[in-house]
């Protein structure tokens, strides 16, 4: 456990060492100001409906745009600069195992990730100045954030894990990324209704309207939970695989 | 105690490391010697747990490395060959992660961090950032980290590679102090290493193992035919006839020139012929200027070795090939200059 701690502490703090995590969270914050300030023009129309503004932040296409390519940034270097370095050697021979690890730097990851959000929470501060703000769907949008940013960062640990190129690592995360995130979608180009109910299961759009409304459905979170524990499983084997090579 | 038995390793059919198998015992520094390419270092990735072998095992302090991989680390501090630390950490913040992610009782980590510290000499760079620090604090800085959790048993790959001859000096003083209590597996292909840091050495090549045995053990055994240089003043022609007649010479070669004749002599093992080569060269009137026995040094050893290895491949390490069909005897005198 304090060796876990260990990982995940290192982890997190060596992002702050690398200019990338720097580029990363500046962009994030623009970007995402901007967009904040975009929905809040567009509300201000008065022919547009009356519709919670947090709730359209959450649910928006460059929030998709973001949680993917973010977490394909954050996730690239967590094993494969090790493997890069020689580090991983150290590492490995440490009295920790595979799982610890792996477990440890995907945690470091998440960490991060969720840091990057935490001044985004300045807007429904700002917004609950001028009128009046219900937090609760507030809270479950964040909820829906950490939880989809686990199942994402968790597919970028396992690619980060097969290759000692981070740039590699980048882009195989964010294709894992992207066929997770299409595969509730394409719940659309299918007629079969059990087919479609299975598929709408794994669309994480609607997942995240869900949450931006404030509904926390236990379903959600079992499957963004086994989606993590899944590829940090494969992620952990591709680790130990490497013994016998 | 570190116990390693018939281990092998191969790699999509080629064979790395083939049936090795040694043992190191507490206090004791066993060097593991072998050209590049030899198979030290996934022998020893081996030992770490961080190669799974193809066969045989590994008991570390008593505890398989495969079967029970986490309490046989815990015994176990390790330098790499390509060291890698985190540059962007300072070195006692490194030092401590090491310690937590080995599992030093809380309490005990600032003791440790010190004591660590101070053995391998960095507490004068502690608070620096470990990318500042030159290659040899890097090393030092290194086997540090692999002590922090008091193991007793060291593995050391190549630790002196790339250092300057003032750091190595540094670095070897280290290891030998590291001894007490302590098992201390080192490799190199540095020779001179061997001899001032070893008690034992194997030599591998090729992933066998050819030879096992103290330095002065391993010197001897080479030593074929024991030798003696003997020089006289002047230029004597039949210096070399003279004192192959001696009892028990079995060769000798005259290399004069220049103002004085310098004969280099073989004898048969056993025999002491300095004695009666000083009486002879008294008797005969010429003027004794050296007289020298000629000792193999473990870099002939190790030439021999593998240059038998490639003529006959089947040599057991107990069965050395004697030296006078591994080479004849010319060459050796030319090498005795």
């Amino acid at each position: 456990m304090r060796a876990l701690l260990a990982i995940v502490k290192r982890e997190f703090l060596s992002y702050f060492f690398s200019p990338l995590a720097y580029v990363v969270l500046t962009a994030f914050l623009f970007i995402n100001g901007y967009v904040f300030y975009a929905i809040l023009l567009a509300l201000n129309s008065p022919e547009t409906p009356r519709t919670a503004l947090m709730s359209l932040f959450f649910t928006n296409v460059f929030y998709w745009i973001f949680m993917m390519l973010v977490s394909s940034v954050v996730a690239m270097r967590l094993i494969s600069e090790e493997r890069k370095s020689g580090s991983l050697e150290t590492l490995l021979t440490a009295p920790v195992g595979e799982a610890t690890v792996v477990t440890g730097k995907f945690l470091g990851g998440w960490a991060f990730f969720l840091f990057l959000w935490l001044p985004t929470v300045l807007y429904s501060v700002v917004l609950s100045r001028y009128g009046k703000v219900d937090f609760g769907p507030i809270a479950a949008g964040y909820l829906g954030i950490a939880l989809i940013g686990a199942l994402f960062l968790a597919a970028g640990t396992f690619a980060s894990a097969l290759t000692k190129n981070q740039i590699v690592a980048a882009i195989l995360s964010f294709v894992l990324i992207l066929a997770v995130f299409l595969a509730g979608v394409f719940k659309e180009l299918v007629n079969d209704p059990k087919m479609r109910d299975a598929l709408a299961y794994l669309n994480l759009i609607d997942h995240m309207e869900d949450f931006a409304r404030g509904i926390v459905d236990t379903r959600r979170i079992v499957y963004v939970a086994s989606g993590v524990v899944f590829f940090l499983f494969l992620a952990t084997k591709s680790l130990e695989a490497n013994k016998g090579r | 105690m570190l116990e390693v038995q018939s281990l092998s390793k191969s790699f999509y059919g080629n064979v790395a490391v083939d049936e090795v198998s040694f043992s190191v015992g507490n206090g004791e520094i066993l060097g593991f010697l072998g050209p590049n390419g030899a198979g030290k270092t996934t022998t020893m990735r081996m030992i770490t747990g961080f190669l799974s072998p193809t066969a045989g095992r590994v008991l570390l302090d008593g505890v398989d490395v495969s079967a029970k991989p986490l309490e046989a680390k815990r015994r176990l501090g390790y330098l790499p060959e390509t060291l890698s630390l985190y540059p962007e950490m300072r070195v006692r913040e490194y030092v401590k992660y090491r310690a937590e992610l080995c599992g030093v009782p809380r309490k005990q980590v600032p003791a440790r961090l010190a004591e660590a510290l101070a053995t391998c000499f960095v507490d004068d760079v502690a608070d620096k950032p470990i990318a500042n620090l030159s290659k040899g604090y890097r090393q030092r800085v290194g086997l540090a980290a692999a002590l922090v959790h008091g193991p007793k048993v060291l593995v050391l790959d190549e630790p002196t590679v790339g250092l300057d001859p003032r750091q190595i000096v540094k670095v070897r003083e280290l290891v030998r102090n590291l001894r007490e209590g302590r098992t201390i597996l080192l490799s190199t292909h540095i020779l001179p290493e061997v001899e001032l840091v070893c008690d034992r050495v194997v030599i591998i090549d090729k992933g066998k193992i050819v030879a096992t045995g103290t330095p002065e053990e391993l010197r001897q055994r080479m030593s074929q035919t024991p030798g003696l240089t003997v020089s006289v003043r002047g230029e004597i022609a039949e210096a070399d006839a003279a004192l192959r007649r001696l009892p028990g010479v079995t060769h000798a070669a005259r290399i004069g020139a220049g103002g004085e004749t310098r004969v280099i002599l073989e004898f048969e093992r056993g025999a002491d012929v300095r004695e009666a080569v000083f009486r002879e060269v008294v008797a005969r009137g010429w003027t004794l200027l050296e007289m020298t026995p000629r000792q193999a040094t473990l870099e002939d050893v190790f030439v021999r070795l593998l240059s038998s290895q490639t003529a006959a491949p089947a040599a057991r390490s107990d069965e050395l090939p004697p030296a006078e069909e591994a080479e004849p005897a010319a060459p050796r005198a030319e090498e005795g200059r």
